[in-house]
């Protein structure tokens, strides 16, 4: 109230405003943020819940589509190639985070030893994730490949296997190849958000566990990994909306097959909307929304707990 | 954390962080090794060796395949799409980190929320919204659809760096008679010119790396991008590997040069949730 009443003499005194201060302030505010939210309205919001509406009608190219209720989803859930694409969704996104995690939690320990030479090795290891996505795919789908392929090349070389490899076009091994090409590309931003975080750790909370007698690994249980438990988190869930949208993967290097041993969410969506069903894809992506809600929801509540 | 290390602590550590190199290097090698081969070196004598290197891919490709017009339409698309979000962000970061009114923290959290929306929930619709307005297959559609992903990730990454420039000197200038505007562009904005560098490093190279949507909004060879015209190359059965590498190769060194330019200002940006990967 005294902050207010001051404010309007304040405005008296100057006698040229009719705004108050904070009037003044917030009306700024708004003009300033306005374009930015015209945008993401228009280009977010609206699509986000436009998608959720497409879902239940047949709309198709061209055909403004009528309302089919729970139709397009009842069709997804009874096609095995649908159930197939969640299973491997969640085959995908779970192998691949766990071998984040354990590779960026490892390494990042390893950088943050006494080692020479520490800026040379962090920024090698940014190298495959400052390398444009597409570009670390195509690289790996090449070597992947049987007939020419450096991996064939070496295996042979070295008399490992006798006959060429199909890695990426046999069932059993398409998953595991689309795997590691994932891993090599996502790890290092992992590596150096957590070493980021162990090097925040003072110290001298070190020097304390190791007086009272605790060995490498308990420091590291005890000091290291509840100084970055947040920074983990975060980068976990984040990581994780992101693996389990990840379009360019899976379609550049099996494009879903071989028979759908590889599709994944995003690339079935692509395909739907390939074949012009409109209200089909937007079931699909739809489908997904409640795991992308959850892990958003808890982002944005660990996020605000930083800010504050 | 573990002190002096002992001489077999040093071996096993250089040891594990050789390995790791090897891995980290050897597709890359492989990229441009393979990118300066004939393809009938790369089937007769298979060799990981730079045997008979030649630059006929990358003639094949600039020439051929006239890879400058492809450079030449994401170079457009993704400075455009970076300059824009990033003049609106800009506005947007310094209102929702400094000025206080009453709808802030709402929006400061749909920014949030839009961020983490994946693009792969949100094509769908946006294919139908781009088709009614009879933007499909133009350079402008691609833009105005980069803006779903390029406008919130530079608005969150900027909300960090505001939050991390002192408030005192604008306020320092607004005893001096400064309005809040001109505190803005004359203290902040001046301040901020490392974190708006880092962003639109960032911003550009999202933009410059898309291919979802630039698969589904361009469809006439004369428009397509880089990542585009790249995947048409890996379709098929035989694979030219000279000519696909040569592109990635081309595709991936601006942006490596870019993050070398930028390198000081991009690392200090390197925070937690700077890229969704």
């Amino acid at each position: 109230m005294t902050q207010r009443a001051s404010q309007d003499i304040h405005t008296q005194i100057k006698g040229e405003s009719r705004l108050t201060l904070r009037q003044m302030e917030s009306l700024m505010g708004y003009v300033l943020v306005a374009p930015l939210l015209v945008c993401i309205l228009v280009l977010v919001v609206y699509p986000f819940f436009f998608a959720i509406a497409i879902s239940f009608t047949d709309r198709s190219i061209g055909a403004g589509g009528a309302f089919v209720g729970l139709a397009n989803f009842e069709y997804l859930f009874n096609q095995a190639a649908f159930l197939e694409t969640v299973r491997n969704t969640i085959v995908l996104v779970s192998v691949v985070q766990i071998s984040k995690l354990f590779l960026g939690l490892g390494i990042a320990v390893l950088l943050n030893l006494p080692i020479r030479g520490r800026q040379f090795w962090r920024g090698l290891i940014l190298i495959p994730w400052a390398m444009p996505a597409f570009v670390a795919f195509i690289t790996w789908k090449l070597m992947f490949v049987p007939q020419g392929g450096a991996l064939n090349y070496m295996l042979i070389e070295s008399g490992l296997v006798t006959t060429h490899v199909d890695f990426l076009g046999t069932r059993e091994l398409a998953m595991p190849s689309v795997i590691v090409a994932l891993v090599w590309r996502g790890f290092p931003f992992w590596v150096i958000t957590f070493l980021a975080g162990l090097q925040s750790v003072p110290e001298e909370l070190y020097e304390a566990a190791a007086l009272d007698g605790a060995n490498a690994w308990q420091r590291f249980l005890n000091v290291s990994l509840p100084g970055i438990r947040h920074i983990v988190l975060i980068v976990i869930l984040v990581s994780t909306i992101g693996t389990t949208n990840n379009f360019e993967g899976i379609f550049l290097l099996t494009g879903g097959g071989p028979s759908n041993s590889t599709m994944t969410f995003p690339v079935f969506a692509y395909y739907s909307l390939q074949n012009l069903n409109i209200g089909e894809a937007a079931a699909v992506g739809v489908a997904m929304l409640p795991i992308f809600a959850m892990l958003a929801f808890v982002v944005a509540i660990l996020l605000q707990r930083d800010e504050s | 954390m573990f002190g002096k290390m002992t001489r077999t602590q040093k071996i096993i550590v250089y040891g594990l962080l050789i390995i790791l190199a090897i891995i980290i290097i050897f597709p890359i090698y492989y990229m441009v090794i393979i990118s300066l081969k004939l393809p009938k070196d790369i089937y007769r004598t298979p060799s990981l060796l730079p045997v008979n290197a030649t630059l006929a891919n990358y003639e094949d490709l600039f020439f051929k395949e006239d890879f400058f017009k492809n450079i030449k339409n994401s170079f457009i698309v993704a400075s455009l799409s970076t300059i824009i979000s990033v003049s609106l962000s800009c506005m947007a970061a310094y209102s929702l980190v400094r000025l206080r009114y009453r709808l802030r923290t709402w929006i400061g959290r749909l920014i949030l929320f839009t961020y983490l929306t994946p693009t792969a929930l949100l094509f769908i619709p946006l294919s139908v919204i781009v088709a009614r307005l009879q933007l499909g297959n133009t350079a402008h559609g691609l833009i105005f659809v980069y803006l779903t992903f390029a406008a919130p990730l530079s608005t969150w990454l900027l909300m960090g760096y505001f939050r991390g420039i002192p408030i005192d000197l604008e306020e320092q200038a607004m005893v001096d008679g400064a309005t809040r505007l001109q505190a803005f562009y004359r203290i902040t904005i001046p301040l901020a010119v490392p974190g708006l560098i880092a962003v639109s490093v960032f911003t550009f190279t999202a933009a410059w790396n898309e291919l979802l949507l630039a698969l589904i909004f361009i469809t006439s060879p004369d428009l397509q991008t880089v990542p585009v015209s790249i995947s048409y190359l890996i379709t098929g059965d035989v694979f030219r590997f000279g000519l696909i590498m040569a592109g990635s190769v081309s595709a991936a060194l601006p942006v490596i040069i870019l993050y070398y330019l930028a390198q000081r200002f991009v690392v200090q940006g390197l925070t937690a949730g700077a890229v969704k990967g």
